[in-house]
């Protein structure tokens, strides 16, 4: 029997609410079955089947009917409070419109909130076994200290801990090497995946169509697809027995996989066995120590495990294993499945990860938005409330307790909160995309599909908005004495007002602060994509190799009068691509890490790189290297003239400076500038070609390289980015992110401008009368406008104060990892909240207009 | 004749704990009827039968042992009562003399 439970909330749910006869009977066949299920169908099928049963119980026949004498009482009661609701909201139109607009808007963004969460919450929560899961990742130190975190580990660690540690049940390694393009039948098809040992299938909840688990990756060349690849590259799934090739390897497909869960971090297309590559030459250095950028090790612990044992065998291993390496220690961290994802802090993951952080970022901008909405309508609700006073004051005399007016007026707040849920959910609907749009994690990891334990949450959550924002309002309410408002006795200059200020100031707090947030990332990105890198972009086209012989498609490019020059690089600097090592002068001790790009001799000039001193690469001759002004300071050299000609030790080789070039950002607005250089080795296979083009149709000079590309290389597409747009690319996440502020802020704005009209509106309407004696008695227009605008003004004021060196603050921590920050004037801080008060003002000046122009003669002939 | 009429669903609900005699309980009928009809059906659905089948006097239920896997709990054992049958034999006989009826089904 499966030591999993039936799901908790809803089995509560049904305890709570069925007639106690039949919950001994109901409960245990519904528990029988899903044991049985979990059995035939596994975990997740059985709970979606027991959630739907416990559902399709809630039905007359089987929940409590309450007990006669009392609740009916309670029950009609009830009903009058949802009449006296329905009644309040369409007798005061515009209130309730203003309400259920701004709580729906709201809403919507918690709808969006919600589910991210929970879909966030549910990954990798298919595995049986999720409770027994770790996986093994690596903290490695260098020899001056600098440490990072990485996901992968190495193989070697996976192949001592299967032999030395016997006490695991399962012991899983895979490398991510295996992707490019599939071969069959001279077509080719790309494709990801992961070489992985036998046991996958043991260790983790992925299933197979066809083939059998156990042995389908035990033997050398056997490859497993999933459903998709399979019927991409044969148009079956009735393929296993096949072969496909990948380079020179020949696969035998060993079984048919079922496309992996979507909230799984294990993705893949297809899986080979690691035997494959065990004892191949080329593959050698995997299994060595030192080996650990994408290769993984999960560990499946026995029941009853005790997580010790695994760190005191780590331990040993690695202790042993670091005693032979000399400039750096690696460290192992135990991660339980469950807590991979989301994470954050750790280099190289296996598959797409989701930034805790962003998932906070969030769910802190919806309680913003969210906690906006609720105080409009505790502000609205207060407002109006000397309207309700006769009919409070008529509930008490009759015998009305405080707690039952407290529960009526909570009550109204959730069916306003209900019938702005139905908006909120179309607004969801129509917003679903335009969130997953936002930001590259989001696009690969997120769906929001609803499921209905989702949308219990959502009517969950309108219950408890409801409550949140009608609390305030009936508390003040409740405690009105009914002599006094029968009496008609006017409340003005009770705490209440004072109450409704501090909301309004809250609001414009927030609202401000998103508004001059969004300002702040927006001049970082703008100053992040003019940035003066130190040489030129413009007019480069930067083409993908794709594993191409460069020879020949150069001198096709060279041919197209539109190419001015073509240079080659082994990555494109300055895009958030950087390769370094060590290097150290020959002979000496002390070395210093250096970033570097493997370059032709066209490069410098391609790219307008000023030389300052020594001279560009030779096209031939031994390992030649040009280095940046930082490289000969960390190394101490005075004179850029005494650098020319010294060794330098680099990527295992010995190398010579021929020239140095004026410092330049390789890297990004995060990156400051180390020691670097370029590296010159005419053997060595280009992955990138830079095209300086020069042309008046940028359109059809790309089809006419697109043309040459096809003829020499006809299974891949022409692979050409310009330069700036893939720097562009790079920021994308600081425009996502200034959309997702930017959205957040009109909602939030949109939301207070509505709460402001509502009481702008009240304010002028209650005081109509003052307002037209004070015209009759001579004040002029701007006068009535002074005064009832001077009641708004400190609220801005104090908003407009609070909020700038609060987000001010805020941007500051946010942007810390950001090393060239955009210069900011103190003044342009206040350009966030300019448009917010003048649209205030807007608000505030057509509505005390509307009751200064009102003519004495309406408002005071009845009195 | 209010009270004793026989819906579809709970025609062969009944037929269903008679045809399970000693062994007739919640999860056992649901599966017998999904089995022999093709059809799913929810727990719920069918608690609202067998309620409306006691009420009627048609069927009589008894608590029997638990089971580990049920949690503890005990299972509620269900038995179609005389009048239970002479209701099904009655709509049965209204069935056949319709049937009778119909000239040559076979031959449509």
């Amino acid at each position: 029997m499966s030591h999993h439970q039936p799901p908790k909330t809803l089995t509560r749910l049904l305890q709570l609410i069925c007639r106690e006869e039949f919950y001994e009977e109901l409960q245990g066949d519904l528990e029988e079955r899903y044991y049985r299920d979990v059995e035939e169908k596994g975990t997740s099928k059985a709970r979606r089947k027991y959630n739907l049963e416990m559902i399709r119980l809630i039905r007359p026949s089987v929940i409590k009917s309450p007990t006669i004498s009392k609740s009916m009482n309670q029950l009609s009661m009830l009903r009058n409070y949802t009449v006296v609701a329905f009644r309040n909201i369409k007798r005061q139109k515009l209130f309730s419109a203003i309400n259920i607009i701004g709580l729906a808007i709201s809403m919507a963004v918690g709808l969006i909130t919600i589910s991210f969460i929970t879909e966030m919450e549910s990954y990798d929560e298919f595995h049986t076994n999720l409770n027994r899961l770790y996986r093994i990742g690596t903290t490695r130190t260098n020899h001056i200290n600098d440490s990072n975190d990485y996901a992968s580990t190495s193989l070697l660690l996976g192949d001592r801990l299967e032999e030395e540690y016997a006490a695991a049940d399962q012991v899983v390694s895979m490398f991510k090497g295996l992707w490019g393009d599939l071969n069959k039948d001279e077509k080719l098809f790309n494709f990801s995946g992961l070489y992985t040992s036998h046991n996958f299938f043991e260790a983790f909840s992925f299933t197979l169509k066809s083939g059998n688990p156990q042995t389908a990756l035990a033997e050398p060349n056997s490859m497993v697809i999933t459903e998709d690849l399979a019927m991409k590259v044969f148009g079956s799934i009735d393929v296993v027995g096949e072969t496909v090739k990948k380079g020179n390897l020949v696969f035998t497909i060993t079984g048919i996989a079922n496309n992996p869960p979507k909230n799984s971090h294990i993705q893949f297309d297809a899986l080979a066995s690691l035997a494959t590559i065990r004892n191949m030459e080329e593959y050698e250095y995997l299994f060595e120590w030192n080996t650990m950028w994408s290769s993984y090790v999960y560990v499946m612990l026995p029941q009853n495990h005790n997580i010790t044992d695994l760190k005191i065998i780590l331990d040993k291993i690695v202790t042993d294993e670091n005693s032979k390496m000399e400039t750096f220690s690696m460290n192992p961290n135990i991660d339980a499945m469950a807590d991979i994802f989301p994470g954050d802090g750790q280099y190289n993951q296996l598959g797409n990860m989701m930034q805790k952080s962003y998932i906070k970022q969030v769910i802190i901008l919806a309680l913003i938005v969210l906690f906006s909405a609720c105080f409009n309508y505790a502000n609205l609700s207060i407002a109006r409330s000397l309207k309700r006073a006769k009919e409070i004051g008529i509930r008490k005399v009759i015998g009305a307790r405080k707690s039952q007016l407290f529960n009526q007026f909570v009550l109204e707040a959730i069916v306003v909160a209900f019938i702005s849920l139905v908006f909120a959910f179309g607004l969801f609907v129509i917003l679903r995309p335009s969130f997953i749009a936002l930001d590259y994690s989001t696009i690969k990891t997120t769906t929001l599909e609803l499921t209905p334990q989702i949308i219990l949450y959502f009517v969950a959550f309108a219950i408890l908005i409801g409550a949140l924002a009608g609390m305030i309002p009936s508390a003040l309410m409740t405690k009105f004495s009914p002599l006094a408002v029968l009496k008609g006795i006017s409340m003005r200059g009770d705490r209440g007002i004072s109450i409704r200020k501090v909301m309004v100031a809250v609001q414009f707090t927030l609202s401000i602060g998103l508004a001059t947030l969004v300002y702040l990332t927006y001049q970082q990105y703008q100053f992040a994509l003019n940035f003066d890198l130190g040489f030129t972009t413009n007019n480069i086209l930067n083409v993908d190799l794709h594993g191409n012989k460069p020879e020949v498609l150069r001198s096709a490019f060279e041919q197209l009068p539109e190419v001015k020059m073509v240079s080659h690089s082994s990555l494109i600097p300055s895009t958030g691509n950087l390769n370094s090592d060590e290097a150290k002068i020959v002979g000496e001790i002390d070395s210093i890490v250096t970033y570097s790009n493997y370059v032709d001799a066209n490069y410098l000039q391609n790219f307008d790189h000023e030389l300052i001193a020594g001279e560009n690469f030779r096209e031939t001759g031994d390992d030649q290297m040009i280095v940046n002004e930082t490289f000969l300071n960390a190394f101490g050299i005075k004179n850029n003239q005494d650098a020319l000609g010294k060794r330098i030790t680099y990527y295992d080789r010995n190398r010579t400076i021929v020239g140095v070039v004026k410092d330049f950002h390789y890297g990004t607005i995060y990156n400051t500038i180390k020691p670097f250089a370029f590296l010159h080795k005419p053997e060595l296979q280009p992955e990138y070609f830079n095209l300086k083009i020069q042309s008046t149709n940028i359109l059809t000079t790309l089809d006419k390289l697109d043309e040459v590309w096809s003829e020499i290389d006809p299974h891949h597409e022409f692979d050409g980015t310009f330069y700036d747009v893939q720097i562009q690319g790079f920021y994308k996440h600081m425009e996502a992110k200034m959309k997702m502020y930017g959205l957040l802020a009109v909602i939030a704005i949109s939301i207070s401008m509505l709460g402001l009209l509502g009481m702008v509106i009240y304010t002028t309407e209650s005081r109509i009368k003052e307002l037209t004696i004070r015209k009759v008695l001579g004040a002029s227009v701007s006068n009535l406008i002074i005064l009832v605008g001077s009641n708004f003004s400190w609220i801005f004021l104090f908003a407009t104060a609070i909020s700038i060196p609060a987000s001010y603050y805020l941007y500051q921590q946010l942007s810390n990892s950001i090393a060239h920050k955009a210069p900011l004037n103190l003044f342009e801080l206040i350009y966030g909240a300019i448009p917010i008060i003048a649209i205030s003002l807007l608000v505030i000046l057509s509505q005390s207009l509307k009751a200064a122009q009102t003519n004495p003669a309406e408002t005071l002939r009845n009195d | 004749m209010k009270g004793t009429y026989l819906g579809e669903f709970q025609e062969i609900v009944l037929l269903t704990i008679i045809v399970l005699a000693e062994n007739a309980y919640g999860v056992s009928i649901q599966d017998e009827i999904e089995l022999r009809t093709k059809r799913s059906v929810s727990r719920g659905a069918l608690h609202t039968a067998l309620m409306r089948l006691e009420e009627k006097g048609f069927i009589q239920s008894e608590y029997g042992g638990a089971t580990a896997e049920r949690g503890g709990r005990r299972k509620r054992f269900y038995a179609v009562t005389n009048l239970g049958r002479s209701a099904l034999n009655e709509a049965k006989s209204v069935r056949d003399e319709l049937w009778s009826l119909i000239p040559n089904v076979q031959g449509q």
